[in-house]
C-alpha cells in the first residue's frame, strides 16, 4: 500500500483502470460485432454473391483438418471478407464434450460420426452431418525405420519400442485400435503412450522419442521427411469418415452454412485433395 | 477493522475482495458437488486410477528428494557465497517458475531425447533414454518443483541470524558441523515448506511431463495426466482423481499456513 496516497485511493484506482478496461472492451466489441460498422455496402466478393455475410463463425473441427481448415478459413475469409473464421482444432470427442458442455460453436467438423451423434443426442446439432472427406490409417517410424517395422504384427512385436496412439476416445484412437483388432494384435499397454489428438500423436514420433505410431495418413504426408511412412495392407485400415454440421443455435447460421457449402464445393474438396483426404464414401 | 466498518466505509474493496474470493470457491464448489461420492471408492479403485495414483506418489516424492538433494547446496550457494554471475544464476533457477511447463518439457526434448545435446550422448554412450519412462516423468517433475525448493531455503538462509553460525565457529567448530548443528536446525521451518511446495508442485505437473516423458499407463500416466485423459472416456474417474489432488493440496496449504505463508 506505500505506492498509494491516503487511504482508499489504491482501490479506486484500480476500479477506474478495471472500468476503463470494461468501456474499451465494451466499444471494440461492439466495432467488430455489429455488422453494420464493418459493412461498406455492395454485394459481396463471394462467388454466391448473394447477401453479404458478416460477423465472425468458430469452426471446431478435429485436428487432423488443422491445416486444411486453417487453409479453408482463410480463403473463405478472403471470399467473405466481412466474415472472421476461427478455428478451434482439437480430438473429435473433446471438442464434441466442449460443445455439449456450452463451449462456443457455429459449426463442427468431426473425423468420426459418433461424435456428431454426440450432440445430435444433446440436440446441438440437427442432421447427421454431411460426409465431406475420408481418411485412412498409416504407420510411421522414425527417417530410415531402424526398427524395421513393415507391418502392425511387426509393431506388435517390436518389444522396445514405444508407440504412440491417439487417446482411446478419440476418434483416431477408436480407428487404430480398429487396425490392430483387423490385424489380430495388440500392443503391450505399458509400451504405449496416449496423445490428446491424432496430431500429438504424430508428433511424438517426429519431435520426440516414440519409435513408432499409428496416424492419418494427412498428418503423416504433413510431416514430411520427420518420419516414415508404412502402408498397411489395405482392409486392414478403416476409414475414417469425416462430416460437418452447423451447431442449432448458432448466433450466425448464414455464415455457417456458407462455410460448409464452401467445404463441399469443388475448390473445398481440391484443398483437401490436396492435403491427401480420400473423397466422402 | 470490523467486517461491518468494512462493508460501510469501503464497500467498493468490501465487493472486489468477495469477488476475488468466489472466483476460487465457485470452481473448487462445483468439483465437490459434482464429485460422485457414494460410487468414490469404487472410481479410484479402478486400475487406471490405482496406477495413477501409485506412479504420482513414487514421482512426486522422488522429485522432493531430488530437489533436497541439489537444492540445499544451490541455495546455500546463492545465499552465502559472492560469485560472478550470481543474479544470473538465480534468473536462470527461478526460470521454470514462470515458464509455461509444455515450454520446459519441449526445452528438456531437445537437451535429454535421443537426439538431445545430451540425451544422443548418453543413448550412444550406455544406451540409456530418459524419454518415456518413469525416470523422465520425475525429471519434468523436478524441473519445475525445483526453485520452489530453493527459493523458500535461500530466503530461510538469508534471515536466519548468522551470528549463531559464527559464534559456533569462534569457539571451534569446523564448518560442516556448523552446518549440521547450526545452520540445518534454523532453517528447519524453511526446509520443511520448501520441502512441501517442491512435492506439491510435482504432484501436479502435468505440461513438462506430458511433453517430456508422454503418457504410458503405469510409468508416466501421473495423476494430472490420467484426469486429463479421462475426462472423456471415465469423467467420473477424473473427478474423483481431481478431488485426491485438492484435498491434497488443501492439506499442504493448511499445514504450511503457520510455517510459512504467514510467519514470512
Amino acid at each position: 500500500m506505500q505506492g498509494c496516497n491516503g487511504p482508499g485511493s489504491c482501490v479506486k484506482g484500480v476500479a477506474t483502470v478495471l472500468l476503463a478496461g470494461l468501456l474499451l472492451w465494451g466499444t471494440t466489441g461492439c466495432s467488430s460485432g455489429d455488422p453494420s460498422a464493418e459493412a461498406t455496402g455492395g454485394p459481396a466478393a463471394g462467388s454466391d454473391g448473394e447477401v453479404e455475410l458478416t460477423g465472425t463463425i468458430t469452426v471446431s473441427a478435429a485436428s487432423s483438418l488443422s491445416e486444411a481448415f486453417a487453409d479453408l478459413a482463410a480463403e473463405f475469409s478472403r471470399l467473405h471478407p466481412g466474415v472472421e473464421a476461427v478455428t478451434n482444432f482439437g480430438s473429435s470427442a473433446r471438442l464434441a464434450a466442449q460443445v455439449r458442455g456450452g463451449a462456443p460453436a457455429d459449426l463442427v467438423a468431426f473425423a468420426d460420426l459418433a461424435s456428431v451423434q454426440v450432440l445430435a443426442e444433446a440436440g446441438l446439432v440437427d442432421t447427421d452431418g454431411e460426409p465431406f472427406a475420408t481418411n485412412e490409417l498409416v504407420i510411421v517410424t522414425k527417417p530410415g525405420n531402424p526398427l524395421g517395422i513393415d507391418s502392425p504384427a511387426a509393431l506388435a512385436g517390436a518389444t522396445d519400442a514405444i508407440v504412440s496412439l491417439c487417446a482411446a476416445e478419440a476418434p483416431c484412437g477408436i480407428y487404430s485400435a480398429e487396425l490392430l483388432e483387423r490385424a489380430g494384435v495388440s500392443i503391450a499397454s505399458d509400451r504405449v503412450t496416449r496423445a490428446q489428438n491424432a496430431t500429438a500423436t504424430l508428433g511424438a514420433v517426429s519431435e520426440g522419442d516414440a519409435d513408432a505410431a499409428i496416424v492419418y495418413r494427412t498428418d503423416a504426408m504433413a510431416a514430411g521427411d520427420r518420419v516414415e511412412v508404412i502402408e498397411v495392407t489395405p482392409g486392414d485400415s478403416p476409414t475414417a469418415e469425416y462430416v460437418i454440421a452447423a451447431v442449432s443455435g448458432s448466433a450466425n447460421e448464414p455464415a455457417a452454412r456458407a462455410f460448409i457449402d464452401f467445404v463441399l464445393s469443388d475448390r473445398g474438396r481440391a484443398v483437401l485433395a490436396e492435403a491427401g483426404f480420400g473423397p466422402p464414401s | 477493522m470490523t467486517s461491518s466498518t468494512l462493508l460501510r466505509r469501503r464497500p467498493l474493496t468490501a465487493l472486489l475482495a468477495a469477488f476475488a474470493v468466489a472466483f476460487f470457491a465457485i470452481p473448487l464448489l462445483a468439483l465437490l458437488v459434482r464429485a460422485p461420492w457414494s460410487s468414490l471408492p469404487e472410481n479410484l479403485g479402478t486400475a487406471e486410477a490405482r496406477d495413477a495414483l501409485r506412479l504420482s506418489l513414487v514421482t512426486s516424492c522422488s522429485a522432493a528428494a531430488l530437489s533436497v538433494v541439489f537444492g540445499l547446496p544451490l541455495a546455500w550457494c546463492l545465499a552465502r557465497v559472492e560469485f560472478p554471475g550470481r543474479s544470473l544464476v538465480r534468473g536462470l533457477v527461478l526460470l521454470p517458475l514462470v515458464l509455461p511447463p509444455v515450454v520446459g518439457g519441449v526445452a528438456l526434448l531437445g537437451a535429454f531425447s535421443r537426439q538431445g545435446l545430451v540425451g544422443a550422448r548418453l543413448y550412444d554412450l550406455f544406451g540409456f533414454q530418459l524419454t518415456f519412462t518413469t525416470a523422465g516423468a520425475v525429471m519434468a517433475e523436478t524441473f519445475v518443483a525445483l526453485p520452489f525448493f530453493v527459493i523458500t531455503v535461500e530466503a530461510g538462509l538469508r534471515s536466519m541470524d548468522r551470528r549463531t553460525e559464527e559464534i559456533a565457529a569462534t569457539l571451534g567448530a569446523d564448518p560442516r558441523t556448523v552446518f549440521r548443528r547450526v545452520t540445518l536446525p534454523a532453517i528447519a521451518p524453511s526446509l520443511v515448506a520448501g520441502t512441501v511446495l517442491a512435492w506439491a508442485r510435482a504432484l501436479g505437473e502435468f505440461g513438462a511431463t506430458v511433453t517430456f516423458a508422454g503418457n504410458i499407463v503405469g510409468r508416466t500416466q501421473t495423476l494430472p495426466l490420467a484426469v486429463y485423459l479421462q475426462l472423456e472416456s471415465n469423467p467420473e474417474v477424473a473427478v474423483a482423481l481431481s478431488l485426491v489432488l485438492m484435498v491434497v493440496s488443501l492439506v499442504v496449504i493448511v499445514a504450511l499456513r503457520d510455517r510459512w505463508l504467514v510467519s514470512s
